[in-house]
């Protein structure tokens, strides 16, 4: 339960967005974080995403995000930090490593965009219903259902395949494959037979999927067959230009 | 309603057919159970019925089926959907939606029901199954028996005359199952659905189905109604189907000379038989 | 065995397991039953190290659970999940029973003896493909291989949902012998009569509280604590409840035709 991209409910401000505009959004921040060259606009993006999160009521769930990203983002900061070799030298390790100003820099900026990226994406996914995502996909972009419904689908399916794997996992810990154990090679190493059952199971849960949905006359939707209308109001134009606004100062932040 | 005649089936790449030779009549407003051992058929004989088969899954097909009078050779899936509501195994993946509402208007809009009608269909599919509070509920959150109940409402909601399950209560506990069982004869008796369900409990099956088949290897060994299918309770147990402890009570005081009655099928049924010995 | 000490057991700021506290001694055939929800599973897992406590301990076999790896306790334990398709992953039948031994002995021939010794047992077919049989079949594949082990302790979460009732009592007799051999089993489960038939103690578990813990017999002819976690007593047993008067101690087929001779007798 509470899996990192399940629908979480509610009726907050972002919630009630046209489910096109919270995508938007969410693209924009992306886009803002990649053009910029500011690390502290980054960081303006990162703690613009935990207030919006705060807002929609998932922030522990942002919390828990970001802690993750966080560790991951460290640890590549550590790879990228001692392979770049211009600028100055900041200070040197024996072997010939040194860290320079620009390799700091560099390996900062991929680490923050790289959280400021993520956030948004999981939380708009996080706030958006699926059958909302996927109707206005068809309504508004025109987006054909079928590839729709697959996109969906498969976002759909993600946490499920994760909570799979997690039984198997446990399943062969409880058998005596330790898993538990401090070497990340030899981890990897048993990890790898696992993707047999995880792939048999996928393969059976996405037929029956298929079948069940044509039993459901999926073969028979048209385009407006949605019976929700998503309309845009007022405060969406408001988000849109936000948008704009921020992929704009993204762009010219003068820091 | 259905007719099922002379219909025999292998599946591409099987070794055995998969049903044999399979003849069965279901009337309207039947209640009808189906058990047998696992690989019995009774999965495929459901997806003969809803159209899957021939038209998803291939392989070679004799004999015919009719729904209310339509072949499912001739008519896809999403045709006979109006007529056979399916509820499938494994019903948690197959779920579309985070929130019980949308999840029964994804059928409602497939079908492209017309807009002023679509409220009332949602409602009343919810009020059916007895789950109106659960409307705007993520489904995640729900019980096992609840989520059953979703599944159940969002095809109840294309109104079907129909209803075919498959082994609705499998991961169940014994109250959830029950639940499910009095909600189907809710359908069957104030709605006038007409219900087949696979179901390994045979005890639930005795107590609330009407009719019973058992199946075996590919064929329909037994059925008629369930009193009279219990009368042959060796012949299930030779197709690894068991029967209610309170059957074998009633076999074993008949083989004793003790009894001469009607074959209980639940507790009180039972209570009256050992009363009426004692006299 | 196994041994609980004021145990419970939250996750994402829900309580699941409550302050349970229970022991069970080496031997003893116990069945866990309880609704869908009443965290039969997480105990089940509490059980092995799959799972740790949030307060409280947990002993298996001597070893705290907090404290050694599960890969360890494993060494002396089976589990065997609801779902058979989350273990098998070889190829093939033998291959399966060897990767299993595998990961709790190391000597080669005696592996190469024991897998052989297994699939004679269990009367398997050691070349047939596991995703080709039925899901009876591969319950009972998973089965064997976490008996070729011979385990000390054996922890089974609804082995027999979704099997009919030949697949069903084949599982059941499998575990019943190696039970009398000495294994100590942990059952949770559904159906009253596979408990009534094979258990020896139950526990009754209700939202994460553990209601009760006895001998089967005096456990499911209480009515209002079995109502109390959504349970219904078996067939037999609730018509000796309601008959009352002389039938209350029927407990199988043969004790109510018993009875029922007996009051004839009785009356003439
Ligand atoms: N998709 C398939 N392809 C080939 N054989 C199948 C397929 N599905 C089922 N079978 C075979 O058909 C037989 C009947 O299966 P099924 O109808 O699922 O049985 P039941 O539902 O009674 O357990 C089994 O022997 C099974 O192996
Ligand atoms: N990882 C988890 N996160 C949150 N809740 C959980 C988790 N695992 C189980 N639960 C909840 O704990 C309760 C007990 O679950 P479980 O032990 O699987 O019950 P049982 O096996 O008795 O059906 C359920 O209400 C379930 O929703
Ligand atoms: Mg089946
Ligand atoms: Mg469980």
């Amino acid at each position: 339960m509470g899996g990192f991209l399940d629908y979480s409910p509610g009726n907050s401000f972002l919630h009630r967005l046209n489910p096109i505009v919270k995508i938007f959004l969410s693209l924009m921040i992306c886009v803002s974080c990649f053009i910029t060259d500011s690390p502290f606009f980054c960081i303006a993006i990162i703690f613009l995403n935990i207030v919006m999160a705060a807002s929609a009521g998932i922030l522990p769930r942002a919390l828990a995000m970001l802690r993750t990203l966080i560790k991951f983002c460290t640890f590549l900061f550590l790879i990228q930090v001692f392979f770049i070799r211009d600028g100055t030298v900041l200070f040197s390790l024996p072997f010939d490593i040194y860290v320079t100003d620009k390799g700091v820099m560099f390996s900062l900026m991929m680490a923050f965009r790289l959280v400021g990226a993520t956030l948004p994406l999981a939380l708009m996914l996080s706030i958006t219903k699926m059958n909302d995502l996927s109707n206005v996909l068809v309504g508004t972009l025109g987006m054909p259902y079928k590839y729709a419904f697959s996109l969906t689908t498969a976002i759909r399916f993600i946490p499920v395949f994760t909570a799979e794997m997690a039984g198997i996992m446990e399943a062969q810990t409880a058998r005596g494959v330790a898993f538990d154990t401090k070497n990340i090679f030899r981890k990897i190493g048993l990890i790898f037979p696992l993707c047999v059952p995880l792939l048999i199971t996928s393969v059976r849960k996405i037929e029956g999927a298929a079948i069940s949905a044509e039993l459901r006359g999926f073969n028979c939707r048209k385009r407006d067959s949605g019976y929700k209308s998503y309309p845009f109001r007022a405060a969406d134009i408001g988000i849109i230009l936000f948008a704009f606004a921020l992929a704009a100062a993204g762009a010219f932040s003068p820091f | 309603m259905i007719r099922i005649s002379g219909l025999s089936f292998k599946y591409e790449g099987g070794r055995d057919d998969a049903l044999k030779n399979i003849d069965m009549t279901v009337c309207k407003g039947d209640f009808l159970g189906v058990i047998g051992s696992s690989g019995a058929g009774k999965t495929t004989l459901l997806h003969a019925i809803n159209g899957i088969i021939p038209h998803h899954f291939h392989g070679d097909y004799y004999g015919s089926v009719k729904v209310n009078g339509l072949d499912t050779v001739d008519n896809k899936p999403e045709d006979l959907a109006g007529r056979v509501g399916s509820v499938r195994q494994d019903f948690e993946s197959q779920m579309v939606s985070s929130v019980v509402e949308d999840e029964i208007l994804f059928g409602l809009e497939n079908f492209s029901v017309p807009r002023n009608t679509i409220e009332k269909r949602l409602t009343d599919a919810l009020e059916k199954t007895g789950i109106k509070n659960l409307r705007e509920r993520n489904i995640a959150t729900l019980s096992g028996g609840q989520k059953q109940k979703v599944a159940i409402s969002a095809i109840i909601a294309l109104m079907p005359d129909i209803l075919i399950l498959d082994e609705p209560t499998g991961e169940l506990d014994p109250q959830s199952s029950r639940q499910i069982f009095q909600l189907l004869r809710e359908l069957n008796e104030n709605h006038g659905i007409t219900i087949v369900v696979v179901e390994q409990k045979i005890m639930l099956l005795c107590e609330f189905a009407r009719k019973l088949a058992v199946m075996n290897c590919g064929r329909v060994i037994l059925q008629g109604r369930v009193s009279d299918v219990l009368k042959k309770s060796r012949d299930m147990e030779r197709a690894g189907v068991n029967c209610p402890r309170v059957v074998t009570l009633a076999d074993r005081l008949r083989d004793e000379g003790l009894y001469d009655g009607a074959i209980p099928v639940n507790i009180p049924e039972a209570e009256k038989m050992v009363r009426s010995i004692m006299g | 065995m196994i041994c609980f000490e004021n145990v419970s057991y939250s996750t994402s700021g829900i309580d699941i397991i409550n302050n349970v506290s229970f022991k069970l001694k080496k031997g003893c055939f116990t069945a866990l039953i309880g609704a869908n929800g009443a965290g039969k599973s997480t105990l089940a897992r509490l059980c092995n190290g799959l799972l740790k406590p949030t307060s409280g301990s947990v002993s298996v076999g001597g070893f705290d659970t907090a404290l050694v790896r599960t890969s360890r306790i494993a060494k002396f334990t089976g589990f065997l999940f609801q779902n058979p398709d989350r273990q098998i992953c070889k190829n093939s039948v033998r291959d399966e029973i060897r990767f299993s031994l595998e990961c709790v002995i190391e000597d080669k021939t005696e592996i190469g003896i024991r897998c052989e010794k297994t699939l004679q047992e269990f009367s398997l077919n050691g070349d047939r493909d596991p995703f080709s049989m039925s899901r009876g079949e591969r319950q009972r594949l998973v089965l064997a291989s976490i008996l070729a082990a011979e385990p000390e302790l054996l922890l089974l979460d609804e082995p027999t949902t979704g099997l009919d009732y030949r697949e069903c009592m084949h599982i059941m007799e499998c575990v019943s012998r190696v039970n009398k051999k000495g294994a100590t089993v942990l059952m949770v489960s559904h159906d009253m009569e596979v408990v009534q038939d094979f258990a020896s103690e139950v526990m009754v578990l209700n939202d994460g509280s553990l209601l009760a813990h006895g001998r089967t017999k005096d456990i499911i002819r209480n009515e209002p604590l079995l109502a109390r976690a959504s349970l219904l007593p078996p067939q037999i047993t609730e018509l000796a409840i309601r008959l009352g008067g002389g039938y209350e101690n029927a407990v199988t087929v043969d004790d109510m035709v018993l009875s029922v001779k007996k009051h004839i007798r009785g009356a003439e």
